[in-house]
């Protein structure tokens, strides 16, 4: 039994979607996340407008807006097509060769994602001025996205049947041809989602950009909120960013259109024979060597030179287990919420290819490239008039997580959602279950590996937020970051070492369940 | 297309809120708590030794929310009269002034202005200075010999520095030295100083960033504050530094006093006890807390700094006070003008 996939085949399957409609309580779930995320909309563009044609058209009419746009696109372009191949080679080569080692270099490949970006660039910044600007921004920066890339290819690549490219191998079609016509068109959804996150990264990064000099529209409105009070060009800037976020976000679902991967049946992909490497092994080898040297060696090295250097160090110290906790006690619970809160967003997009549906699922995109600094000045402004007694709880702040790291959720959940055929759940029904109860014995367990994933990702991303956690956790509460953020502001290196020893130790812990997840040797599910 | 009306939005509405309360579990405030919430945007170390010194003397608890005191005054603008906030703690005055000029500061009592010298307050006693420091020029010991740097800072931005000289925009402090440029040399001269340093300087995203750039030996001179190259000389240890300090004096913008400081809100429920905060700053054990955890001068007289500073009376500063120096408006719009915002 091989997999049921095609372009065609995927367009007729969603015409049989589009005419079973989806469940009343799916919308009215799906419209919790769509207000949420509306909220910092609404805010941008209610301050863009307060400040009057005049100021918006002064502000997009500088010369300095044009140059912030430049940079913005440069980094977001070469990042994600720089990370795309780094992450998709190193995918290949670990999925569909003899290389051996491999589960060296797998793991190798995931770990950078445990490494704060802001972290690896001061690590790199103090190794002298070169490593500054533009170049040494796209460097550091690819090495450190490329993991996002290289996880959902080669779980892709492992749940794809070999048996696709040996009969275009045994059609006599050369490996070239077979790698472009047949391997990279079934990868795309998955490069293409892995790409979209790297893009949205990008576009809001912030301290990364910070310690390397180079001006983005985010740094620019961080700068702004720095220089003034009252903050009309912020918002203008902030709506320029939104809309740059529109062709990444429809983008890559214009690459995924009509594909769908569904297999029935378990342990259907199978293990085909490995492309020889053969003399260039020594050589891919060294290629893995120089990309972990870069994304993982340097960035260790410099965070354990600081931890055992420096008289700074021990101050403090008494403040890493609140830190932990605090870090914990917001990064948990926050992942649960944003996770839950994608979930209908999903299978409301599978199940239906109504406008809504569609604009629900996308919503999400546009705002994740918003620097969480607008995010949580807009849940300030509107909770407090809106709201008042849950300002500064947690709820306001998980708020903030959902709307900033949705996509991650929903990109983990969809690809397992993706490949639960509808027919399953169809037949439950007519077996006489209730849409709920095929829901819960068939469809959530399906969906499990890709709940997993999402837990895990958000998890990562929740434990190294900043501004949002600044300016929005409770009064007194700290995390391992905004402590790192702390003494980094005051120079003091080896203080801020241990908090950020801690921080890429417990990022190591949701990694591993999300690497184990996808690399799972071969199952019948895979996650991203 | 789904039909969503609007009754069965805002019912949607609600029940979300309801379930963010319910996972909120905002902790019910006690009728007597006297806690106080401090924002701060100053640097940890010397507010971390003050609370300490207040709840010892007083009893009473404060908790703290650290941030950018920009955008912690960004925060309490929009906070308005809902704002949890008891006390404010800059970094740097205009923060002080901003919210000031909105209203949301509480006069300090009189007894406590009167603790220091009133040029370091705001005239109206909306606000008092805690602490002072200089802006300073740090040049990099090999790199460039101390008789090679000019008598003004104007003249940084002269062709002749061109790639030696690191400056931080953003840095409220450096905007004060906009402001100071532009009160004593004129708009013109400010400008075309922002012109000349975005063209030949390079830009640092902080001042303490500017500083560890001279000390790594990345570029030969920086303008900062002094205290970041103590907290780096601390870091390091003093027989360690490529670097050193270079005061211009002679009544330059190149020596500048600014000052860190606090205020009461108005909107606080506690004033009474905010009130005893900020009086305690100024106090003589407040003042001997803050200096002895941060490399500023302290502002009440007979206190003693332990850092080896330049003696306060021999910077010979701008003749500028901090209260001068206002909301720093003005730099926002030189530094938009000069392209470098």
């Amino acid at each position: 039994m091989t997999s049921a996939a095609s372009a065609s085949d995927g367009s007729s399957r969603r015409g049989a979607a589009a005419s079973a409609p989806a469940s009343r309580w799916l919308v009215a779930l799906a419209l919790i996340p769509t207000a949420l995320i509306a909220l910092p909309v609404i805010y941008v563009l209610m301050r863009s407008w307060g400040a009057g044609w005049q100021a918006i058209w002064s502000e997009l009419a500088r010369p300095r807006t044009l140059r912030l746009l430049g940079n913005t696109v440069t980094l977001c372009l070469s990042v994600t097509f720089f990370a795309s191949l780094i992450g998709y080679a190193a995918a290949w080569f670990t999925e569909r060769t003899d290389l051996r080692g491999k589960w060296l270099w797998r793991v190798l490949c995931c770990l950078p994602l445990a490494m704060p970006a802001f972290v690896a660039s001061f690590a790199w910044k103090s190794l002298g001025p070169s490593f500054q600007g533009m170049p040494g921004a796209i460097l550091i920066l690819s090495m450190e996205s490329f993991p996002l890339i290289f996880l959902p290819v080669a779980a892709s690549l492992r749940s794809m049947d070999p048996g696709m490219e040996e009969v275009s191998r045994s059609l006599g079609k050369g490996p070239g041809t077979t790698f472009w016509k047949v391997t990279l068109p079934r990868t795309l959804p998955a490069l293409g989602g892995g790409a979209l996150l790297v893009a949205a990264h990008m576009l809001s990064e912030f301290g990364a950009l910070a310690l390397l000099r180079v001006q983005t529209f985010t740094t620019a409105i961080f700068q702004q909120y720095e220089l003034q009070f009252d903050n009309a060009s912020a918002a203008v800037l902030s709506a320029l960013l939104m809309l740059l976020c529109l062709p990444v976000a429809f983008g890559e679902m214009w690459l995924r259109r009509g594909v769908r991967f569904s297999k029935v049946g378990r342990n259907t992909a199978r293990r085909g024979s490995p492309a020889r490497l053969g003399r260039a092994q020594p050589l891919v080898m060294l290629g893995f060597i120089a990309v972990a040297i870069v994304s993982l060696g340097v960035p260790f090295g410099r965070l354990g030179y600081w931890l055992v250097k420096g008289v700074s160090a021990g101050r403090g110290l008494d403040a890493l287990g609140p830190a932990l906790f605090g870090s914990l006690s917001l990064a948990l619970p926050g992942t649960v919420v944003t996770t839950l809160i994608a979930l209908p967003l999903v299978l409301l997009v599978l199940r239906s290819r109504g406008f809504f549906a569609r604009f629900a699922d996308r919503l999400p995109y546009v705002v994740h490239g918003l620097p969480g600094l607008v995010v949580a000045l807009a849940l300030v402004y509107l909770s407090i008039r809106l709201l008042p007694a849950i300002y500064q709880t947690r709820a306001v702040l998980f708020a903030a997580y959902a709307i900033l790291f949705l996509p991650l959720a929903q990109s983990a959940i969809r690809a397992s959602a993706e490949l639960v055929p509808r027919e399953i759940e169809e037949v439950a029904r007519t077996l006489g279950r209730s849409p709920l109860q095929a829901f819960v014995s068939v469809t959530l367990p399906s969906l499990a590996p890709g709940l997993g994933a999402a837990l895990a990702l958000v998890a990562l991303e929740l434990m190294r937020e900043l501004t949002a956690t600044l300016i929005l956790a409770p009064t007194g509460v700290v995390t391992l970051a905004t402590e790192v953020w702390s003494h980094t502001n005051d120079s003091a290196y080896a203080a801020a070492a241990p908090f950020a020893a801690l921080l890429v130790l417990i990022s190591g812990i949701p990694v591993y369940i999300f690497t184990l997840r996808t690399l799972r040797p071969r199952t019948d599910h895979q996650a991203l | 297309m789904y039909d969503v009306t609007r009754r069965q939005l805002m019912h949607l509405g609600v029940g979300a809120a309801g379930a963010a309360m319910l996972s909120g579990l905002p902790v019910p405030a006690r009728a007597e708590d006297q806690t106080l919430a401090l924002y701060n945007g100053q640097h940890r170390p010397p507010v971390e030794a003050l609370v300490a010194a207040f709840t010892a003397a007083t009893g009473i608890a404060v908790v703290t929310r650290n941030g950018n005191s920009a955008q912690l005054a960004s925060q309490l603008i929009e906070e308005g009269a809902n704002s949890p906030a008891d006390v404010f703690w800059s970094e740097e005055s205009p923060s002080l002034v901003a919210i000031a000029e909105k209203g949301l500061l509480a006069p300090l009592q009189a007894e406590t202005l009167k603790q220091i010298p009133a040029k370091y307050a705001a005239r109206d006693g909306a606000w008092i200075g805690a602490g002072a420091r200089s802006r300073v020029v740090v040049y990099n010991k090999s790199m460039i010999e101390e008789s090679a740097l000019p008598k003004t800072v104007l003249d940084f931005a002269g062709e002749a520095w061109a790639d030696k000289v690191a400056f931080a925009p953003n840095s409220g402090a450096f905007q004060q030295q906009v402001v100071a440029v532009s009160l004593l040399k004129g708009r013109d001269v400010a400008l075309a100083w922002l012109k000349g340093l975005r063209q030949h300087g390079r830009i640092y995203n902080s001042d303490s960033a500017a500083v560890e750039a001279v000390e790594g030996g990345d570029i030969a001179v920086a303008l900062s504050n002094n205290y970041y190259w103590y907290a780096l000389e601390q870091e390091l240890g003093p027989d360690n530094m490529n670097s050193a300090l270079y005061f211009i004096g002679q009544g330059d913008p190149g020596t500048l006093i600014t000052v860190s400081g606090a205020g009461v809100l108005k909107t606080s429920k506690k004033a009474e006890a905010a009130q005893r905060f900020v009086a305690f700053m100024v106090s003589a054990e407040g003042q001997a807390a803050i200096v002895g955890a941060i490399a500023e001068y302290p502002l009440r007289p007979g206190v003693v700094s332990p850092f080896p500073l330049k003696p306060f009376d021999q910077l010979d500063p701008a003749p500028l006070t901090p209260a001068d120096l206002g909301d720093a408006a003005e730099a926002l719009a030189l530094l938009r003008e000069a392209d470098l915002a």
